[in-house]
């Protein structure tokens, strides 16, 4: 009895705490939106002058945003869309529409496209924000690896990093900076975003689709030739054959001490320079190198698209929010602001004058994205190609842990979907 | 003990002349007990606990059940549309081979860490109990820190210290001579990457497991030590005869509740090894997460935990059948 | 010459006590030397015990990230609640358990146990079909009943231990003269009680500080109502994480923790001297 008094003292105290904050459509006639943005998205400053630029431009519509955290953000994502008070626009990751729109959870844009502009998205961006035919993610922007590295370094071992336009003339110049107290490259073992890359070079693939079935090809020749190519790399430098570029960071590592490139977004050398500001204004970009000369390294495409949940009630509003953020106007400002890819490939020239955000949308260009089916969520989970990568690194036979790490992916894929 | 003596003497062990001759009613005579306000009692203790468990453990329980008998994907989760599919998910589960050897894994993992749990925390309870104010009181916050130190960071942490390249466990043993563990990847290799988790999850265990012995072992009557002194017992000896058995409930409930958590171990190994290298450390939540929720299979992951509890249960099938054997002797 | 052979006597002891600190900290102490440290010393090809150069960065990012104070608020709210709830209700039916007999007391004991079992991380999509349709999303009271409820069956499962450890007799003798029953309970048992109702609350302590999983789940839009572990979390972005702002916000998790400990240690004592009394 006393508990139960207790539980109501207690629950009563708290609910006085977590009044509902959700809002609606007030008198005045505004609308008011709920928007999720990633956290580093864009930053506190853009938030402010879009918001007011919109705002004033659209007095009838209120935004709310709200900035979302990458850990779990997964489960979030699922909750918000199963709720009945969802928010009105979401920014997910470019790669994780196609479950969410499989879910029945996002509102189809089909027949948006043409008026936000669709025929000039990047299509390592619009590709995978649709799910069978229809259109549920509207590009927003996009990033992808670039080689980040120090000049001065180059210049001491006489390297000209403007001349590294194939993957030959690339391992040259690593294994000649690749020497005394110098990391020629800092390549952790399981970066492997950047092996796929390598194999989609080759003409290779991570999973290919046969009739409803995905299958795992690592095994195939072309991607064995990329991974190969990635051992080679990978031994200029003592990058962790155990890890991924996260633990530990590698913008830290190169902060730390003398590592002469690392394959990161643009953005980590402002991380690089932050840690240790000593080499502010020693960091240079080039795209990652192709096979050849004619065309740039494939990358992988990481960015963000918005989507609308089928549960929002204003979804004239979230259009209009939508419309303007990935119109041409402020992709322009944004582009600039964040040093990101703008979503069209009409937009590069805005940001020609930052050498990072250049060299990155020379990459863009020939982006791609992993396997746009829900069920790459499941080998993500397990990421057989992680353990895959260490093994060959650490001396296993390529071919026969690439033949069972495809067999992980096939029936990691067929379970998740 | 108490209650064994009131069955035998149903009438009170103490005459209440007090008291007026009560009327025969039902309720406070029949059984005689003692200084009891009514049968009512237990009932209204326990009844806080009853409605709570039936509002917010059993109601999700069948309704999880409901979800592992259903093809309930993201899709239901959203629109509700679920349709009954008898026991698909199940035969999906136990069809799958991988699967038998993740169960063998997992009972593996909980014994190993079960023994050497148990075994260091009797051995730290008893020291703990031997010291003095000041050591018990330094042991002892040294374990809490240890304890309450965030799952996440005590992962991370046990990350850095074996890191291959960036370790300090591979920069000593190098320094000592050992040049073979130069860059050693104690991550790639699945037998090291397993000891690892078992020494991570056995440090993070032995505080809980070892406070709570120690406060079982400060309600043994230290008249019962001296007793045994004077007979000339050894140490050993006044262990088995005399700490054990006084303690041997709580132990036992510390040993069940050990193996409780450790088949349920999640978040140290998602963050370490991710369940790899292969299959090397992927134990049954593990396996539940991989295989069920990464890819919103809301119907695969209840099912796969419902295989769960079933086997947990049977492991500690055993220790209930001792606790009630005991009680009916005890109580 | 005596003291010289106890001393020599409990030289493996004492041996012992200082492996068992040793073991406990050095993790402790990595993560709170980290807190101190530069970020590109953190994970250094030359690592090393004691930090090259000290900073006080890291707990100025933690503590000064927006919104601190309201996450801290409501952690401190949802894990008293829940603790506090959890004793209260435990209590009573450990008692109950322990100490009366009924019909159904094996079931209820069962049930405890396969409660202990329960398998939170299927749980919370019942849960949170559960809130939704009732419209508990979004609140921190249902947080706080689900932290209950997790932490409920280990106390009452430890509770019900220690009271049944306590020799009835002492109660009777009090209730012979003249205490009522509860008022024996209060005075005799409550006291003896202290070590289990310490190693229960801080069990419940550390279970409902750390929960992140329900905390991400079902807080969605409010985000006023966010609790700390998914503050913690905003340290991760996509350059990895913040490792020394997650280790400084680690330690100022775990100061708490040490802090209710040495409160309640008194209360061990107590507990002890209580235990002489009774011999």
């Amino acid at each position: 009895m006393l508990a139960g008094l207790c539980a109501l003292v207690i629950a009563g105290g708290l609910a006085a705490c977590g009044g509902s904050g959700s809002s609606g459509d007030s008198a005045d006639g505004t609308t008011t939106i709920d928007v999720w943005l990633m956290r580093d998205s864009v930053s506190a400053a853009f938030q402010q002058e879009f918001v007011d630029g919109f705002e004033a431009a659209h007095p009838d519509i209120k935004v709310k945003v709200q900035i979302q955290e990458w850990d779990g953000i997964g489960e979030k994502v699922t909750a918000a869309l199963a709720s009945n008070d969802a928010p009105d626009v979401i920014e997910t990751g470019n790669t994780q529409v196609a479950q969410f729109a499989q879910s029945g959870g996002l509102l189809d844009l089909s027949d948006k496209v043409d008026e936000l502009g669709g025929k000039d998205w990047l299509r390592g961006l619009a590709e995978p924000g649709a799910y069978e035919g229809k259109q549920y993610g509207i590009p927003y922007y996009a990033a992808n690896r670039v080689v980040i590295y120090r000049t001065d370094l180059f210049r001491k071992a006489g390297v000209d990093a403007g001349t590294i336009k194939t993957r030959d003339q690339w391992i040259t110049a690593t294994k000649k900076l690749n020497t005394g107290g110098t990391q020629g490259i800092y390549l952790p073992g399981q970066m492997w975003y950047a092996l796929a890359g390598f194999i989609w070079d080759e003409g290779g693939d991570l999973a290919t689709r046969s009739g409803d079935d995905w299958k795992g090809t690592l095994d195939t020749p072309e991607a064995l030739r990329g991974m190969d190519f990635y051992k080679e790399l990978q031994a200029l430098g003592k990058g962790p054959r155990d890890s991924d570029e996260a633990e530990p960071p590698q913008a830290e590592v190169m902060a730390a001490g003398r590592v002469a490139q690392i394959i990161s977004t643009p953005g980590g050398a402002k991380v690089v320079a932050e840690s240790n500001p000593e080499l502010k204004g020693r960091l240079g970009f080039f795209p990652v190198p192709g096979k050849t000369a004619a065309q740039p390294g494939s990358v992988f495409i990481g960015g963000s698209d918005l989507v609308v949940p089928a549960a929002s009630g204003k979804q004239d509003a979230a259009l209009t929010f939508i419309g303007e953020l990935t119109g041409d106007t402020w992709q322009r400002k944004l582009a600039v602001a964040m040093s990101y890819v703008p979503n069209r490939t009409t937009l590069a020239d805005a940001v020609a004058s930052d050498p990072g955000t250049a060299a990155m949308a020379a990459g863009a260009a020939v982006g791609r994205a992993t396997p746009n089916t829900p069920g790459w969520a499941a080998v993500e989970a397990k990421n057989p190609l992680k353990d895959y990568m260490t093994a060959v690194l650490t001396g296993a036979d390529a071919r026969s842990e690439a033949t069972e790490a495809s067999q992980a992916i096939t029936s990691a894929m067929k379970s998740g979907s | 003990m108490s209650v064994i003596r009131e069955r035998d003497v149903p009438r009170p062990l103490f005459p209440r002349p007090a008291r007026p001759p009560a009327p025969p009613g039902p309720d406070t005579e029949r059984r005689g007990w003692r200084h009891s306000p009514g049968r009512a009692w237990p009932y209204l203790l326990v009844a806080p606990t009853v409605l709570g468990m039936l509002y917010l453990l059993v109601y999700p329980l069948v309704r999880t059940v409901l979800i592992s008998l259903q093809d309930f994907r993201l899709r239901q989760l959203i629109r509700g549309d679920a349709r009954f599919v008898g026991l698909r998910n199940y035969e999906t589960l136990l069809t799958d081979g991988r699967f038998w050897q993740v169960v063998r894994r997992t009972f593996l993992f909980m014994a190993v860490n079960v023994v050497l749990i148990m075994l260091l925390a009797t051995l730290v309870a008893l020291v703990i109990e031997r010291l003095g104010r000041r050591g018990r009181t330094a042991v002892l916050s040294a374990l809490v820190l240890a304890w309450a130190m965030p799952v996440i960071a005590a992962t991370t942490v046990f990350q850095w210290l074996f890191h291959s390249e960036f370790g300090i466990v591979n920069q000593t043993l190098t320094a000592l001579g050992f040049e073979s563990f130069d860059r050693y990847p104690w991550f790639a290799h699945g037998p090291a990457a397993f000891a690892i988790l078992v020494v991570l999850i056995v440090w993070q265990s032995v505080p809980f497991a070892a406070v709570t012995l120690y406060s079982a072992l400060t309600t043994v009557p230290p008249e019962l030590y001296e007793s045994a002194r004077i007979d000339g017992a050894t140490a050993g000896r006044i262990f088995r005869a005399v700490t054990f058995p006084m303690i041997r409930p709580i132990f036992m409930l510390v040993l069940s509740l050990e193996v409780i958590w450790t088949f349920k171990a999640f978040v140290q190994i998602w963050v370490m090894t991710n369940g790899g290298p292969g299959d090397a450390t992927t134990i049954l939540p593990v396996y539940a997460v991989q295989t069920a929720l990464s890819s919103q299979r809301y119907d695969l992951g209840s099912a796969a935990s419902m295989v769960t509890v079933v086997m947990m249960a049977g492991v500690l099938v055993l220790y209930f059948r001792q606790m009630f054997r005991q009680e009916g002797e005890a109580l | 010459m005596s003291a010289v052979r106890s001393r020599l006597r409990r030289l493996p002891l004492h041996a012992a006590a200082g492996a068992t600190i040793v073991v406990c900290l050095f993790p402790v102490y990595w993560m709170v030397a980290t807190a101190f440290r530069p970020n590109r010393d953190i994970q250094s090809a030359d690592p090393r015990p004691l930090p090259r150069t000290w900073t006080l960065d890291h707990f100025r990012t933690a503590v000064g990230t927006e919104g601190f104070g309201v996450f801290w608020r409501n952690s401190v709210l949802v894990t008293l609640g829940a603790v506090l709830l959890a004793l209260i209700v435990a209590l009573g039916a450990s008692y109950a358990v322990a100490r009366m007999r009924w019909r159904g007391r094996r079931a209820f004991v069962l049930m405890v146990f396969i409660a202990q079992m329960a398998p939170w991380e299927a749980l919370i999509i019942p849960i949170y079909i559960i809130s939704r349709d009732t419209g508990m999303l979004d609140r921190l009271p249902t947080l706080t009943l689900i932290y209950f409820m997790m932490t409920l069956p280990f106390t009452i499962v430890v509770l019900r231990g220690f009271i049944a450890a306590i020799p009835a007799e002492l109660e009777e003798a009090a209730q012979v003269d003249g205490c009522t029953r509860a008022g024996a309970f209060r005075h005799i048992a409550f006291p003896l009680l202290a070590p289990g109702l310490m190693a229960t609350s801080l069990f419940g302590y550390i279970t409902a500080w750390n929960e992140f999983t329900y905390a991400n789940f079902l807080i969605i839009k409010h985000q006023d109502s966010r609790t700390l572990p998914v503050w913690l979390s905003s340290f991760q972005n996509v350059f990895g994480t913040d490792w020394g702002a997650t280790m400084a916000a680690s330690t100022l998790f775990a100061l708490p923790a040490l802090a209710v400990f040495l409160l309640l240690q008194r209360h061990v004592t107590t507990g002890f001297a209580a235990g002489a009394v009774k011999g």
